[in-house]
């Protein structure tokens, strides 16, 4: 069996676009466009990227969630990308998924002791006394108290609906969760425990997290790699501190220096990105940041570039998609 | 034992239909009228509530037929109790008869041998609203017609919502191909020019009491089977959704347990105005003479003759009356279960 419970290769996931009178298809987003990806067990991958750049439409294509593009996704060894819905409904313990909006992801018309109580009633885990013990367990778990079970998620914050999200993603004890910006509907004030939380589930429960956001700073002291996005794309990836320490890609160097520094003498030339982000309707062809970036050059804006091992790296364990990075200029 | 819970949301909207005076009045109203219709029997009916002769009790009302020579009278057909109360007043033995308040059938021709029918409202004869052309008590016939209606809008409203719910839900849910087949259908059937379907058939059978339910609801169940395709396609992308097939559910759970709940409200606005309609298109049809088979109490076929006696005013004013407080109340009552769960959405008529 190989040593990576997920594997994702060359992942493409594009929505139609339907326009005009008659409805018919005029175009389609390239929400994911070419992506791999490897998380071994155990390990937490941080996926950044700014808004919109396809981050959420990678965690559900990997969890199938989606009929895909193009590309395979592997889990523990088994190819999961052609499997149908109802073939994957088993393997969805295995897999699961906590939400970045925790007031639209739980049914409002259910109690708290029923939306926990889901996944081992689909499973068939249990009997009703068991699973009335487990909803406990895993209440207290999360830091919600036993009386929950009867009440209503509006009843509750936003910051303990997201742990009873969080209860409900782990109830079956699964494998992979994606963790899609669990915190960045949050106050600023609750982001810490509820990240504390999800790195005391991780060792307790061995747990495997691709966890994404789209703020560097949040995933810098929970994940393992991180990667970094940019429509439809990574662009880099590597370990959580080379990502800070020694950014290759213009992008990331970008969103690093973008990141507010305590001490103003550290402070490095900042790197501001002009234009918007292209729409992912129709990406630029070539490089797909040569319309923002500063270093751009005529190979750019006419050839793709590869995502592969930096010039003076190690085998696989830093990544750059940039002809300026590739070239070792 | 599972109690119902009711959900905080529920209770909510509950509270605020309440708060809704106009609406919950009516409402209160609308319960009491269709209650009191299924007891219809004794309040408004020929036959005694209770008889008191030679020392027993009789409970005609839900026995079988009494001949008139139980009672010592020297005939054998059903006996007449309005008769029967004056002749043991007079003959004064102990013996009495309890009427009910309206002591007349809805069937029964009331005649006259110095007159001819209609006769006005007479609280002494207690036709409180006269009669019609044959002599018929016209507050029974509204009554009885009343209870007809109602089951029969009920009925359909259940047929509709039974194929509405089912094929919406599923069209929404589901999409695709399955959707747009049933879509192009729909927009086949609805340019059926139902009113002649109705006609044509009615005028080669007369339609029983389910035959005209059934035909109604052969086209009766596009507008439900819409509304709820529309709901369920917004509620299928929502995240909930989602999160409920990322656990693995199954599409039947996902719609039964999920989809349908949170269409409740949907569901339950649509229903008075469903129950409106009926009555509407029920007495439309007894208006033309497509509707139900005479004698049947009804209120189109009162209205027909109110137009036709317009010099009877009592027949006219009766039924349009009575017709007016009906559909005023279900428009008020649903208006309010609108105005409850939808605040957002709605406002009241002013
Ligand atoms: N179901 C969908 N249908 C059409 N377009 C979609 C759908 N989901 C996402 N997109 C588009 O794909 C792109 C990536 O979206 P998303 O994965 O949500 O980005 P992120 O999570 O990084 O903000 C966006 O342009 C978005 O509009
Ligand atoms: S390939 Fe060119 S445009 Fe793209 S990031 Fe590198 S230098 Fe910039
Ligand atoms: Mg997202």
């Amino acid at each position: 069996m190989s040593e990576y419970l997920l594997e994702v290769n060359n992942l493409k996931m594009y929505f139609p676009v339907y326009g005009g009178i008659f409805r018919r298809q005029t175009g389609k987003v390239h929400a994911v466009d070419g992506l791999s990806l490897k998380i071994k067990k155990g390990e937490t991958v941080g996926l950044v990227g700014e808004s919109g750049c396809g981050k959420t439409t990678v965690g559900r294509a990997v969890l199938r969630l989606y009929n895909l593009s193009g590309g395979e996704v592997f889990f523990e060894g088994d190819n999961i990308s052609g499997m149908t819905q109802g073939e994957l409904r088993l393997l969805r313990r295995n897999m699961q998924m906590i939400f970045q909006d925790p007031f639209e992801s739980l049914d409002a018309r259910q109690t708290i002791g029923e939306i926990i109580e889901e996944p081992f009633i689909i499973h068939k885990i249990g009997t009703a006394k068991t699973r009335r013990d487990e909803i406990e367990k895993l209440l207290s778990r999360v830091g919600l108290s036993g009386s929950a079970v009867t009440r209503f998620p509006h009843e509750f914050s936003g910051g303990q609906r997201q742990r009873i999200g969080i209860a409900r993603a782990i109830a079956l004890k699964p494998k992979l969760v994606v963790c899609d910006e669990p915190v960045s509907a949050l106050d600023v004030s609750i982001q810490s425990q509820i990240l504390n939380l999800l790195l005391d589930l991780q060792s307790e429960m061995n747990l495997t997290y691709l966890f994404i956001a789209h703020d560097l700073s949040v995933v810098k002291h929970i994940s393992d790699n991180i990667a970094v996005m940019y429509l439809g794309k990574i662009v880099e990836y590597t370990d959580a501190d080379s990502v800070y320490k020694n950014p290759l890609h213009p992008y990331t160097q970008a969103l690093i220096s973008a990141i507010p520094v305590p001490d103003p003498s550290e402070r490095k030339q900042k790197i501001v990105l002009h234009g918007d982000v292209p729409s992912p309707l129709s990406p630029p062809p070539g490089c797909r940041f040569h319309t923002r970036c500063p270093f751009a050059f005529g190979r750019c804006r006419s050839e793709e570039p590869e995502l592969k091992p930096a010039p003076g790296t190690r085998d696989e364990e830093h990544l750059v998609a940039c002809h300026l990075v590739n070239s070792g200029k | 034992m599972i109690i119902m819970r009711l959900n905080p949301l529920t209770i909510k909207k509950i509270k605020r239909f309440k708060s809704i005076r106009r609406g919950f009045y009516s409402f209160l109203l609308l319960v009491l009228m269709i209650l009191s219709s299924f007891f219809a029997e004794m309040l408004v009916n020929s036959r005694a509530l209770i008889v008191f002769y030679n020392g027993n009790y009789y409970f005609p009302v839900y026995e079988s037929m009494n001949p008139g020579v139980k009672f010592g009278l020297d005939y054998d057909y059903e006996t007449n109790y309005r008769q029967l109360q004056k002749r043991f007043k007079e003959e004064a033995k102990g013996n009495w008869v309890i009427l009910p308040p309206v002591p007349y059938n809805p069937y029964e021709n009331d005649l006259r041998e110095d007159r001819f029918p209609p006769f006005p409202p007479s609280f002494a004869e207690k036709h409180y609203l006269g009669t019609d052309n044959v002599g018929r008590d016209i507050l029974a016939r509204l009554v009885y017609g009343f209870r007809i209606a109602i089951i029969f809008s009920l009925l359909l409203l259940l047929f509709d919502y039974g194929i509405g719910i089912s094929l919406g839900s599923a069209m929404g849910y589901f999409g695709g191909k399955f959707d747009l087949f049933f879509q192009r259908i729909i927009e086949i059937w609805s340019n059926v020019p139902f009113l002649y379907v109705i006609i044509i058939i009615s005028s080669i059978v007369v339609p029983s009491f389910f035959t005209l339910i059934l035909i109604m609801a052969f086209f009766g169940w596009i507008g439900m089977t819409w509304t709820i395709r529309t709901v369920t396609y917004k509620e299928k992308a929502r995240e909930y959704v989602l999160a409920a097939r990322a656990l693995g559910a199954s599409n039947s759970r996902i719609i039964f347990r999920h989809i349908i709940p949170n269409t409740i409200s949907v569901i339950v606005t649509y229903a008075p105005f469903a129950v409106s309609g009926g009555i509407v298109a029920l007495t439309s049809l007894d208006y033309l003479g497509f509707g139900l088979a005479p004698p049947t109490p009804s209120w189109g076929e009162l209205l027909q003759q109110g137009w036709i006696h317009m010099d009877s005013w009592w027949i006219g004013s009766s039924v349009i009356g009575a017709m007016t407080i009906t559909l005023v109340t279900v428009t008020f009552v649903g208006e309010a279960v609108r105005e409850a769960f939808d605040p957002k959405m709605y406002s009241t008529y002013e």
